[in-house]
């Protein structure tokens, strides 16, 4: 049975004591004060379920209390109790927000009772809060996946038309560069500046190329080829890949793994197109001097892979935004800010989930989670609390939390 | 060397795209011919002998698939070169199932366009190659049973 916190408030010292040792007789603990002002100081220090309240009382009157409760603890409800002469008082208790009332004398058996039924209805409107802020939750992350959606068809359909005026771009600096080449046009002044330009307009269009190229990658590929993976070694060649820069740069490389991992059913190239992308932003969050961490382990029917690294964070208000295309916080030309929107469709269509943590000056901690088989996995599944790859997250999640 | 020229028809709607692509080519000793759609590039083939058709995936009217499907119908030795626009490998999976040589992101680069299309050459040349060995196999036991 849960607890109920229960106040027995009555100036008659025997009545009030007699009620408490029967109820508590029945499983039923009980604070106790001998007026309004004792009541109304013992809710300032210890919230309550249920008051049972005498309206007639020296000093301050039960309904005086009864306001005072409705306003200041909406959540406690009070069962009041009245004289048979003044029953009227009950009615107007109840239009002052009392949850019942009881003419004096009463029985215990309904008391009992009514407590109980109080404690049900705030029991109930508990749950049905919690349903409502569930159901908030869920239209919220629908609107965020609906326009990410969108975002994303937006974008694709943009770097679509794009290419082809970068592909004109292209051959036209092509064809000057060939042309400058040409014996007959060798000797034309400033072929040097020339030359610079020419190569300014290749550049930026490459450039132009690798966002657009992304963005359709992201969008377009619906197949993809699923085949045995074995996450160690894939992990493995993402790390070699960008070790040399790591190395360059000071950055330790940790790794976290269980030698018996298996081998799951998934694409191998999205895979480590996902790792290289979490790797490569660890290498550029960290900079130089620091530690990247990859932690592999298994959670049941999926495999969890985190990265974190000891670079600058992500701050809190990017926290929602870094999955979002376009979104980056290096210096133009850096990122595609394409990156992390890429990896979460790739993992969202391998039935996968990336979650992030952060905090400030302390760095940040992707973890993935991958299902071992590509078909009949549930995200509902998911299971919480496993092992040391939760606990890492929740080491940067506690203290985001607190400042919440 | 003497650089026996390509005989290469491109195909795009963006006739800007085409132009400059085949100056560029015509530069490096192609020998090219344009088209802008699909029916175009059929009306060609009929009527011109080519080596490798360099085809744009998306066009209006008759599209790209289409089109190849058709030239590899009707034209079964010329080689096609795909380009595509979409970050989407699935039109260049389907578009390689029905006969196609290679395929090519838009915007493609320069370098590696040249390359396929040797490549593209060399295979329709050597198949060419095989048909006229077997050819004249054929003949010679023709001419032995006589």
């Amino acid at each position: 049975m849960e607890t109920i916190r229960l106040l027995l408030v009555d100036d008659e010292d025997h009545f009030r004591q007699t009620i408490a040792k029967r109820l508590a007789k029945r499983g039923l603990a009980s604070d106790q004060a001998a007026d309004g002002n004792e009541c109304l100081s013992i809710l300032e220090k210890k919230a309550m379920d249920v008051v049972v309240l005498d309206v007639k009382m020296p000093g301050m009157s039960g309904i005086d209390v009864l306001r005072h409760i409705t306003d200041k603890y909406p959540k406690t409800e009070v069962i009041l109790l009245t004289g048979q002469a003044t029953a009227s008082d009950g009615v107007e208790g109840i239009k002052a927000g009392a949850f019942d009332y009881l003419t004096k004398p009463i029985e215990l058996e309904h008391l009992f009772n009514k407590i109980f039924q109080a404690f049900e209805k705030i029991r109930r409107l508990d749950a049905e809060q919690k349903e409502v802020q569930y159901r908030k939750q869920m239209e919220q992350q629908m609107i965020v996946t609906e326009r990410l959606a969108s975002l994303g068809t937006l974008a694709a359909g943009v770097a679509h038309e794009i290419n082809n005026p970068l592909a004109i771009i292209r051959e036209s600096a092509g064809w000057m560069r060939q042309l400058f080449a040409k014996d007959e046009l060798k000797d034309i002044p400033r072929q040097k500046d020339i030359a610079k330009a020419l190569d300014k307009v290749e550049k930026s269009v490459e450039r132009a190329c690798r966002i657009t190229h992304q963005l359709l990658g992201f969008v377009g590929k619906s197949e993809s080829t699923i085949s045995e993976v074995n996450l160690m070694e894939l992990t493995e060649e993402a790390i070699q890949l960008i070790t040399h820069e790591a190395q360059k740069r000071d950055i330790k490389i940790l790794r976290q793994m269980e030698p018996s991992m298996d081998t799951i059913w998934s694409d191998a190239y999205q895979i480590r197109q996902v790792l290289l992308n979490l790797l490569t932003n660890a290498v550029h969050a960290v900079n130089s001097k620091g530690t990247i961490t990859i932690a592999m382990e298994d959670v049941g029917d999926r495999q969890a892979i985190t990265v974190s690294d000891t670079g600058q964070g992500i701050a809190r208000e990017n926290l929602d935004k870094i999955f979002e295309p376009f979104f980056s916080t290096k210096s133009p030309g850096q990122g595609t800010g394409l990156g992390l929107f890429v990896s979460r469709g790739i993992l969202e269509k391998l039935g996968g989930t990336v979650e992030v943590a952060s905090k400030i000056g302390k760095g940040a901690c992707f973890s993935i989670r991958l299902p071992k088989h590509p078909k009949g996995t549930d995200e509902f599944n998911e299971r919480r609390g496993e092992g040391w790859v939760e606990k890492i997250k929740s080491r940067f999640s506690e203290q985001n939390g607190e400042k919440s | 060397m003497i650089k026996i020229p390509t005989r290469v028809l491109l195909v795009d709607d963006e006739k800007d795209f085409v132009e400059m692509l085949g100056l560029r080519l015509a530069e490096g000793g192609e020998n090219v011919t344009a088209a802008h759609s699909g029916r175009e590039c059929l009306q060609v083939l009929e009527k011109k002998e080519i080596d490798v058709v360099i085809l744009d995936i998306l066009m209006p009217g008759m599209d790209g698939i289409a089109t190849l499907k058709e030239i590899k119908r009707r034209f079964p030795l010329v080689e096609v070169i795909m380009l595509t626009g979409h970050g989407t490998t699935e039109s260049a999976v389907k578009g390689l199932k029905l006969g196609a040589f290679d395929y090519l992101l838009k915007p493609a680069h320069f370098g590696e366009l040249t390359a396929k299309l040797e490549s593209a050459r060399k295979r329709k040349d050597e198949q060419a190659e095989r048909i006229r060995k077997a050819e004249v196999k054929l003949l010679l036991r023709k001419s032995g049973d006589i």
